[in-house]
């Protein structure tokens, strides 16, 4: 295994991880709006913003805590086969199958972009009374694609470690 | 190619590729890209981006973080510990009385969370080895935790029927409300299922020994309230959404503070206990938002297709058949393919098929979400794929293996079949709470 591919997984993995502990506090975030918001119903006026602001705040959790998700090995799998393979054949199949699940996060990202060019073109805003800009969370969106694209990436080298026998 | 050509060609892919065992969503959102760009071209390339704006516009899944952090405090910190102490106790004596004590435990920790996760977490942890060290048998014991902790999504506050509520356009609130008497009904036919059972076969669930059983009546007292817990935990939720202060959302993030004040005043909100809760909470978080996104994204492309017209044309037109016969046959499919289908994909995937053809036949949509839940109940114990089967694997002592796990499921299956039945004979079983609260 050349080593620069060794260095590309380590390098990712750690990025991914710590982009991925940060999300993991978003709940927080995210309790704190929707608290913030039930309290201003009662007590005074409701604030307009509480509601996208916890929708955007859901979305950067979900899309930016994906590779660490992944990393955590947190995506089911049906394992009625998968389950009795031995770990080599394991990774044959993954190394294969996770190509696609590659094509599927382009198709993502290439979709994101056009649709975040377009916000930043027309200044793009949410159809409510707070009327939100929403390129930034486009943006958000499409980097946490990006990072997802690179964290497969990674697991398809970490395959090919596997059926080499490498440690990585 | 004609469409319904491609849409089963789309779903045969799926499932060829789901068996592979790639991440499901994956599997799934790479046959619904696929598929676009091939129908659509590079026009087609815009359905898993539009899939997770649309996502963002749900409102009512916010609250979904918001019930799995709070399943994983409450399992984590252990405050429902005190709770398995309490039944035991006070159910001991009876034959198969830990096993019905344990159902009443589910009852109570599905009340305070939406998913079956936390259940099974503290069945299988605590009551399970307590209950095999007792003399019970294994099958039985395993049937029960697997059985109660799927209570979770049927009890309110249920994240089914809140996935559920935004693809049929239902209120939440009137869902909940239908699903807490089928929910203490179905729990009802569990513990007469056991009482019969171990009064048939004694052996299955001996009572406590009588050293045991000399617990003082103070300490019985006092145990009982640890039923408070949870009891205010609901209340402290429940009580602003139903008189309408504040919207199901906002009643979650409540909900998912006042379990973790709990934790914190029990003093069990270690740092280990925090840790755990939130990583785990982004985990199963993740994994089901990135399901949705992909399967949203695979939905777009079914709908495009027509394949639900297709469907529906094809049974109420060509075939001719009355409306309880397409629902009975839809209940049927629905479980079959629950046994082999992944249970959260299958209610992204297959809800919006059948819901619109539910309400065009011209049932109540509310009456039918409880219908909806049981069958997710059902399959999400039957083999080979079942959310609880493969979490109960993950969790239970190693002497209960595959096949006890199997096993163990097929009387409490059939009781649910049971009260599926019941409720779809009788509707006013599921509809008599909301219609009185909401006055209809």
């Amino acid at each position: 295994m050349p080593d620069f591919a060794l260095r590309y997984i380590r390098l990712i993995e750690a990025f991914n991880r710590r982009v991925g502990r940060i999300a993991m506090y978003l709940i927080f975030v995210l309790m704190g709006v929707l608290l913030w918001s039930s309290i201003s119903k009662t007590a005074f006026l409701p604030s307009l913003w509480t509601l996208e602001m916890a929708q955007f705040v859901m979305v950067a959790y979900y899309i930016l805590g994906g590779p660490y998700a992944i990393q955590l090995n947190a995506n089911v799998r049906m394992d009625l086969f998968y389950g009795n393979w031995s770990p080599r054949t394991k990774a044959w199949v993954d190394a294969c199958s996770v190509l696609c699940l590659l094509f599927y996060l382009g198709v993502l990202l290439y979709g994101g972009i056009g649709s975040t060019a377009y916000s930043l073109e027309y200044g793009e805003r949410s159809p409510t009374a707070w009327r939100p800009y929403l390129w930034p969370i486009k943006i958000i969106m499409c980097v946490g694609i990006g990072l997802m694209i690179l964290q497969a990436t990674a697991e398809f080298l970490k395959d090919i470690c596997r059926i080499r026998g490498v440690s990585f | 190619m004609p469409y319904e050509l491609i849409a089963i060609l789309m779903f045969s892919t799926m499932m060829l590729l789901l068996m592979t065992g790639q991440r499901v969503f994956g599997a799934i959102g790479f046959v619904g890209v696929a598929a676009a760009m091939l129908l659509w071209g590079t026009g087609g390339s815009d359905i898993g981006f539009s899939a997770a704006m649309k996502l963002m516009k749900w409102y009512p899944l916010l609250t979904l973080p918001m019930f799995i952090f709070m399943g994983y405090v409450l399992s984590e910190s252990r405050i429902a510990d005190d709770l398995y102490r309490m039944f035991h106790v006070w159910m001991g004596p009876v034959r198969g009385g830990l096993a019905i004590g344990t159902i009443g435990l589910m009852v109570l920790i599905s009340a305070m969370n939406g998913l079956s996760v936390a259940g099974m977490a503290i069945g299988a942890t605590i009551a399970l080895p307590e209950l095999l060290r007792r003399g019970y048998d294994k099958i039985m014991v395993t049937g029960v935790i697997q059985a109660g902790s799927s209570l979770g999504i049927l009890v309110p506050p249920s994240v089914v029927l809140v996935l559920y509520a935004m693809i049929a356009r239902q209120p939440v609130g009137q869902l909940w409300l239908a699903g807490v008497m089928p929910g203490l009904m179905m729990a009802g036919l569990f513990i007469l299922y056991i009482a019969i059972r171990c009064r048939l076969q004694p052996e299955l669930g001996p009572p406590l020994p009588e050293d045991e059983r000399r617990v003082p009546m103070a300490e019985k007292l006092r145990l009982l309230r640890a039923g408070l817990l949870p009891l205010a935990i609901f209340a402290t939720m429940m009580v602003p959404f139903v008189n309408g202060w504040t919207s199901l959302v906002e009643s979650s993030a409540i909900g998912a503070l006042a379990a973790f004040m709990a934790a914190v005043l029990k003093g069990r909100m270690t740092r280990e206990v925090f840790e755990t809760s939130t990583r785990q909470t982004l985990a199963i978080s993740c994994m089901f938002m990135w399901i949705i996104l992909a399967a949203l994204g695979f939905g777009a492309v079914f709908d495009g297709l027509g394949a639900v017209r297709a469907i529906e044309d094809l049974f109420t037109g060509q075939l001719g058949l009355d409306p309880w016969t397409i629902l009975i046959l839809m209940q049927l499919s629905f479980i079959v393919m629950g046994t082999f289908l992944d249970d959260t994909a299958m209610l992204v995937i297959v809800a919006p098929l059948y819901v619109p053809l539910v309400g065009a036949l011209g049932f109540d949509l509310i009456w039918y979400g409880v219908l909806y839940t049981i069958t997710t109940q059902i399959a999400y114990m039957t083999p080979p794929f079942g959310y609880n089967l493969f979490l109960m694997r993950a969790m239970a002592p190693p002497e209960i293996g595959l096949r006890d796990i199997y096993r163990s499921i097929v009387p409490f299956a059939l009781v649910m079949v049971l009260a599926l039945a019941l409720v779809m004979i009788f509707p006013q079983i599921a509809l008599w709470l909301p219609d009185y609260v909401y006055g209809k």
